[in-house]
């Protein structure tokens, strides 16, 4: 009864080999070699042998379930993903925004310029030793960063968006320019100043203070508390080019008083 | 340097280590970095301080020398939850909860208290800040263009 049981098993996966496409050929070509011999108990145990080993390859190639085509299709989405990633990964080694939920990577330093670009600065070097701060310059200009437009003078202050690609202590050129202005000439741009440039610090990196958003629809059982933190850059601005500055003539009076000053303190 | 109280104000609010003419000009030259100290805050049993213990690990040595004008201390607490704290030049002390974050997030929030001056976190009143409104003369009904 076992072995009509074994034969009958073997001819169903004999079968179902011919039906697979996934074709064992030297299997199948020692398979009926096999069942020629004619010792019968020993062909028998390899017969069994064969089977058992090749019982489990045997499922795997001949039960083919709707269930497991979707599988095989997502393991396979699941390596091409893989490959992608890594292909990515190491594409993207080179400026990649750190931050636990910092998905975006800028690749080259051109796009990142690019995108400073479409927020109307331009990053410079690093500042160090330079004496970047000067007096007051009677001179203005209307400037654009990102939607917000600002009328902005030596040394102010601007709280704009955040500006992504650069760091507190960062040389900035503001490149769209609306307006210049002195006490004796006005120019104005179409829609912008080509030749203009404003110079500018970034000064800090910060959050705004908290705003709770609050929304109520009274006798619905609808209420909602949202707080929220806008991240802000200050920007102090420090220089204007493109328009001729009235020269003030510096009164010597001042400095001498300065003078004084210093030497009444240094011996307190 | 000098030692009167105004010149401490000046100190506050300058820039570098100027010459004698350069503080006299203006109190707003600012080119240094407002947070002076730092003090992470961890425990060696909690499970909260589990990622500041990595960020103190892998990632604070690098934050040390990106920031070299930065005093970085850390603190060992028992049994509390860890925390940042950051004292500014002002004199204003900003606290930050760092339990049960990851240490990329616990460098996130180091930076921010890096990147932040001491200033109260207070509402805007305006987003341009200035000290000379007008330069052609502000107007009023009367000018005629």
């Amino acid at each position: 009864m076992a072995q009509r049981r074994v034969f009958q098993t073997l001819a169903r996966q004999y079968s179902s080999f011919s039906l697979s496409l996934k074709t064992l050929n030297p299997l199948l070509q020692s398979l009926p070699r096999i069942t020629q011999i004619p010792h019968f108990p020993q062909t028998f145990n390899l017969i069994s042998s064969i089977s058992a080993s090749n019982q489990h390859t045997l499922f795997t190639i001949t039960r083919h379930f709707s269930s497991n085509r979707s599988d095989d299709s997502e393991d396979s989405e699941d390596y091409d993903d893989d490959e992608e990633d890594e292909m990515g990964e190491s594409l993207d080694e080179d400026d990649v925004v750190s931050g636990s939920s910092g998905k975006r990577e800028y690749t080259p330093e051109e796009k990142e310029s690019e995108a400073a670009a479409i927020g109307y600065k331009v990053v410079g070097p690093l500042e160090r030793s330079d004496r970047v701060f000067k007096d007051y310059e009677p001179v203005f200009a209307v400037i654009q960063i990102g939607s917000h437009q600002f009328k902005v003078s030596n040394g102010d202050c601007v709280y704009a968006e955040k500006l992504k690609f650069c760091e507190v202590h960062d040389k900035i050129i503001l490149n769209k320019v609306l307006m210049l202005g002195s006490p004796t000439q006005t120019l104005i741009g179409r829609p912008i100043l080509p030749d203009a440039t404003v110079r500018a610090v970034v000064e800090e990196h910060a959050l705004d203070a908290k705003v709770i958003i609050f929304k109520k629809k009274r006798r619905k059982n609808y209420r909602r508390t949202k707080g929220h933190r806008q991240e802000l850059t200050k920007i102090r601005i420090t220089d204007i080019q493109g328009i001729e500055k009235p020269v003030m003539p510096v009164p010597e009076k001042t400095k001498k008083a300065v003078k004084e000053v210093e030497k009444v303190a240094v011996p307190a | 340097m000098f030692d009167t109280p105004l010149t401490d104000l000046l100190l506050a609010y300058a820039g570098f280590e100027y010459s004698i003419f350069d503080y006299c000009d203006t109190m707003s030259q600012r080119g240094v970095w407002q947070l002076k100290k730092l003090v992470v805050s961890y425990c060696n049993w909690g499970g909260s301080s589990r990622g500041v213990r990595e960020f103190m690990e892998s990632k604070l040595p690098a934050f040390k020398e990106s920031n070299p004008q930065l005093e970085v201390e850390t603190k060992h607490i028992g049994g509390q939850h860890p925390h940042l704290e950051g004292i500014y030049r002002n004199k204003n002390e900003r606290t930050v909860c760092v339990r049960n974050m990851t240490p990329e997030e616990v460098l996130e929030c180091a930076t921010k208290l890096r990147n932040s001056l001491g200033r109260k976190v207070v509402k805007l009143k305006t987003r341009h800040v200035t000290k000379h409104p007008s330069v052609q003369g502000t107007w009023t009904t009367a000018l005629k263009l």
